[in-house]
C-alpha cells in the first residue's frame, strides 16, 4: 500500500486526541488533516478527498452519528467511529448508520493503527479484482467452486452456513452488526431473530475454527455483531 | 329529601281529624242545597271529598272518610233526615256502591299520591347525586372530595359523614374530631366488601368505598336526628354515593401514582444524563493520556529504556482510572434499579469466549481450561453484562491465585437453571462469603492487590437483575470458586434448513 499520499481525515473536538492520533498516523507515513466540528469534516470530506475517516461521536455541533448519512450519501469512504461511550448501542447505531468499525475509548496506537490498516487494506482490495482464493487459518475458502476446505479435507456446509461465511468474508475486517447479517444472509423479515445467527455462528465455528470456544476468526463483538478477521 | 317514610303518631292522628273534618265541611256545604240537588249529585260530592283527603292526607284517612261520607250521607240527606234509619230499601243499594266507589278511588288516588311523592323525592336524590358526580370528577384534592360529599350528606341525606382512608400500612382509623365513628367497626367494614350495619341500637351506617381495583376507605355515615331508619331505607342511593366518592379517592390516587412516575422519569432522565456526561469528560482525558504515553514508546525519537518503561506505567495507571470509572459508572446504572436488559437467547459459549478474547491481554500467560455441556440449550440474557460479570470473575480469580495454577470455567444444567462457575486454585476465600457482594467490600483488607471492590457487587446486581443467584464458596482441594445461576426458559425453535445438500 502507498501510504505516503493516503490521506486520513481525523473528525475530533479534543486536541489532545487528535495530537496523539496525528502523531500516530504521521510516523506511520500517513498525510493526516484535522477537523473539530461536523460541519468542517464534511467539507473536508468533499473536498480533500482522504482514503479513511476517523471520527468522534460526541461533537460540538451535532452528533457525530448523524455525520454518517451525510458521507455515505455520496461516499464510500471507510468510516472509523470513536466511542466515548462503551454503550453498545450508540456502537451498533453507528455501524447500521454505514460506518465500517469502532474503537472505543480509551485506546492505544497500536488498536488504532491496526484498526486503520486493515480498513484501508480492504479498500484497497475492494477497488481491484477479488480474488476468488480466501484463506484463514488452516481454512481454504473457493468462492468460485463454492468449495471449503480445511486441513486439506473437504468440509461440508449447509446453504445457510455457506451464505453466512461468504457475509463474513465480504466484509472481512470490518465488524457486521447482528441485524445486517441477519438481512444479508436470511433476509430482512429475519432482522430481530438473533438466535438464529448466534447457532449458524455457533455451527461455523465448530467447522472451521481450531478452539470454537475461543475464536480466532469468527470473533464475537459482544452487543454488537460479529468481526471476521482474516 | 321528602319526608315520606314513617310518621310520627301526632302527625298521624291529626291526618284523620283533618280527613273527618273535610268530610263535615262538605256536608255543611250540601246541606242548604238537599232540596234543589238530586241524591246522586250528593254522593259525587262526597266522592269527591274522599278523592281530596286521598290526595292530601293519604291511604288511611280515605278510608275514614269513606266511611264518613257514607255515615253522613245517610244522615242528612237521606229520609228520614237526622237519622240513620231508611225509608227507602234501594238507599241501602247507594250506600254500598258509594262505600266501594269511595274506598276504591280513595286507595288509588292515594297511591297514585303516594307514586308521585316517592318519584319526586327519587327524582330529587338523582339530580343531588348527579349534582355530586359532577363535583366529585372536577375535584383535585382530598379535602375537596371530602367537602363535596359533605355538602351533599347534609343537603340531602340531612347527615354529617366522616371519610376513613388507610394508611401506608393499608389500616383503618377513626379521624381526629369525628368521635361519633367507631374505628373498629369501620376496619370491619373496609375488609368486607358488603355494606356495614353497626351493631343493634347504634345509629351510625358505615359503607365501603368500592372503586373499580379495590376498596379505597370507608364513609362513615351519621343522621343529624340520629335515626338510623331513614338511611336504612336509602340503601341504593347511599350505596352509588359511596361508590362515587370511591372513585374520585381512586381517581385521585392514580393521578398521584401518575404525577410521582413522571417525576421519577425526569429525574431518571436527569440521572442518566448526568452519568453519560460524566462517563464522556472523563473517558476524553484519560483518552488522550493512555493515547500520548502511547505514542511516546511507539513514537519515531527513540526513548531510553528507563522512559520507555515511565511510558509504559502511565500508560497502564491510565487504563486503571478507567477501569475503575467504569466500575463506578456500571455499579451507578444499575444501582438505580431499573436496568435495562437486553435479553436475547444465545448459547452461553460465545460470551465465555468474548470473555476470554476481551481479557487476553491480562490472561495472555494463564491457562484457562473451558469446560462446557456439548449440548446445553440457548439461555436468555444481556450478553454485555454477562461478559463483565465473566470478566469481573476471571479478573479476581487472575488477581487473587498464582499465575501457574489454572483457572477453571464449567457450567451445568440444574433443573430448571444453568450454574456457570470460575473456579481458582488461589487461597481461598475469608468464612464469611456473602459479605463479598457488597458493595465496596473487599476480601482482604489493605492489600496490595489493586481494585475498588465493586466488580463483585456489579456482578450481583446483574444476575440478581437476570433472575439469578451468585455465591461463593472454597473449592475442594484449595482455591475459590464464584458460580452463579441463570434461568432457563423455553427457548425459540429454529425452523431447519429444507435442503442440505452441499455448498
Amino acid at each position: 500500500m502507498d501510504a505516503a499520499r493516503t490521506k486520513v481525515l481525523i473528525i475530533e473536538d479534543e486536541r489532545q486526541i487528535r495530537r496523539f492520533v496525528r502523531s500516530a498516523l504521521e510516523d506511520e507515513g500517513y498525510e493526516v488533516i484535522e477537523a473539530d466540528t461536523a460541519a468542517a469534516a464534511l467539507k473536508l470530506t468533499a473536498g480533500e478527498h482522504p482514503a479513511l475517516l476517523i471520527l468522534d461521536l460526541g461533537l460540538p455541533d451535532r452528533d457525530g452519528i448523524g455525520v454518517i448519512p451525510d458521507v455515505r450519501a455520496w461516499s464510500d469512504v471507510p468510516i472509523l467511529v470513536l466511542s466515548a461511550r462503551a454503550q453498545e448501542e450508540e456502537k451498533v447505531k453507528a455501524l447500521d448508520a454505514g460506518a465500517d468499525d469502532y474503537l472505543t475509548k480509551p485506546f492505544g496506537v497500536g488498536e488504532l493503527l491496526a484498526r486503520t490498516h486493515a480498513l484501508l487494506r480492504r479498500r484497497h482490495a475492494a477497488q481491484g479484482n477479488r480474488d476468488p482464493l480466501v484463506a484463514f487459518g488452516t481454512v481454504r475458502v473457493d468462492l468460485a467452486r463454492r468449495a471449503v476446505e480445511r486441513d486439506g479435507a473437504p468440509v461440508h456446509l449447509t446453504p445457510i452456513e455457506y451464505r453466512l461465511l461468504t457475509a463474513l468474508i465480504a466484509n472481512a475486517n470490518r465488524v457486521l452488526t447482528h441485524r445486517r447479517l441477519l438481512a444479508d444472509v436470511w433476509g430482512a423479515g429475519y432482522a430481530e431473530s438473533t438466535h438464529y445467527l448466534r447457532i449458524y455462528v455457533a455451527r461455523l465455528r465448530e467447522k472451521l475454527e481450531p478452539d470454537p470456544a475461543r475464536p480466532q476468526h469468527i470473533v464475537t463483538e459482544t452487543g454488537v455483531g460479529y468481526r471476521f478477521k482474516l | 329529601m321528602q319526608s315520606h317514610g314513617p310518621h310520627t303518631p301526632t302527625q298521624l292522628r291529626r291526618r284523620y281529624i283533618y280527613a273527618a273534618l273535610v268530610c263535615a265541611a262538605t256536608a255543611a256545604l250540601a246541606l242548604p242545597l238537599r232540596d234543589r240537588l238530586d241524591a246522586a249529585n250528593i254522593v259525587v260530592i262526597f266522592l269527591l271529598a274522599v278523592v281530596i283527603v286521598a290526595l292530601r292526607y293519604g291511604r288511611g284517612p280515605a278510608v275514614l272518610a269513606a266511611f264518613l261520607s257514607v255515615g253522613l250521607f245517610d244522615f242528612f240527606f237521606v229520609p228520614p233526615h237526622y237519622s240513620l234509619a231508611v225509608s227507602d230499601a234501594q238507599y241501602l243499594v247507594t250506600f254500598a256502591v258509594m262505600l266501594i266507589v269511595g274506598l276504591i278511588t280513595g286507595q288509588l288516588t292515594a297511591g297514585l299520591r303516594q307514586a308521585a311523592v316517592e318519584a319526586m323525592a327519587r327524582e330529587n336524590n338523582t339530580r343531588a347525586l348527579y349534582e355530586v358526580a359532577r363535583e366529585l370528577a372536577g375535584a383535585l384534592t382530598f379535602q375537596q372530595v371530602l367537602e363535596t360529599s359533605q355538602r351533599f350528606a347534609l343537603n340531602t341525606l340531612e347527615s354529617r359523614i366522616a371519610l376513613l382512608l388507610p394508611d401506608a400500612e393499608g389500616s383503618i382509623h377513626a379521624p381526629a374530631g369525628a368521635d361519633w365513628v367507631d374505628g373498629v367497626t369501620a376496619a370491619l367494614a373496609y375488609q368486607s366488601p358488603a355494606y356495614f350495619e353497626n351493631d343493634a341500637g347504634a345509629s351510625v351506617l358505615y359503607l365501603p368505598l368500592a372503586a373499580p381495583s379495590r376498596v379505597r376507605g370507608v364513609l362513615a355515615i351519621i343522621r343529624i336526628d340520629g335515626r338510623i331508619g331513614p338511611l336504612s331505607d336509602l340503601r341504593q342511593l347511599l350505596d352509588a354515593y359511596a361508590s362515587l366518592i370511591g372513585i374520585a379517592v381512586e381517581r385521585l390516587h392514580y393521578a398521584e401514582v401518575a404525577q410521582r412516575s413522571q417525576m421519577q422519569v425526569a429525574s431518571e432522565r436527569l440521572r442518566s444524563s448526568l452519568l453519560s456526561a460524566l462517563s464522556h469528560d472523563v473517558r476524553t482525558p484519560i483518552t488522550a493520556l493512555v493515547g500520548l504515553a502511547d505514542a511516546l514508546v511507539h513514537g519515531k525519537s527513540p526513548l531510553t529504556g528507563a522512559q520507555c518503561e515511565i511510558a509504559e506505567s502511565i500508560r497502564e495507571q491510565g487504563m486503571r482510572i478507567n477501569e475503575m470509572v467504569s466500575k463506578l459508572l456500571d455499579m451507578a446504572r444499575l444501582s438505580a434499579g431499573h436496568v435495562k436488559l437486553r435479553r436475547e437467547w444465545q448459547p452461553l459459549k460465545e460470551v465465555v469466549g468474548a470473555s476470554l478474547q476481551l481479557l487476553g491481554a491480562t490472561l495472555r500467560d494463564r491457562q484457562i481450561n473451558v469446560d462446557l455441556p456439548q449440548d446445553m440449550p440457548l439461555i436468555e440474557f444481556d450478553a454485555v453484562l454477562i461478559e463483565r460479570v465473566l470478566c469481573n470473575l476471571l479478573e479476581n480469580a487472575h488477581k487473587y491465585s498464582p499465575a501457574e495454577f489454572p483457572i477453571d470455567i464449567t457450567a451445568a444444567v440444574r433443573g430448571a437453571l444453568i450454574e456457570v462457575a470460575v473456579c481458582d486454585r488461589g487461597p481461598g476465600l475469608p468464612q464469611d462469603t456473602a459479605r463479598l457482594f457488597e458493595i465496596f467490600e473487599r476480601g482482604e483488607r489493605e492489600s496490595a492487590t489493586p481494585g475498588v471492590g465493586l466488580g463483585l457487587a456489579i456482578c450481583r446486581s446483574v444476575i440478581e437483575a437476570h433472575g439469578g443467584m451468585i455465591t461463593a464458596c472454597n473449592r475442594p482441594g484449595g482455591g475459590a470458586c464464584f458460580s452463579f445461576t441463570l434461568p432457563l426458559g423455553t427457548p425459540p425453535s429454529i425452523e431447519p434448513e429444507e435442503t442440505m445438500s452441499g455448498a
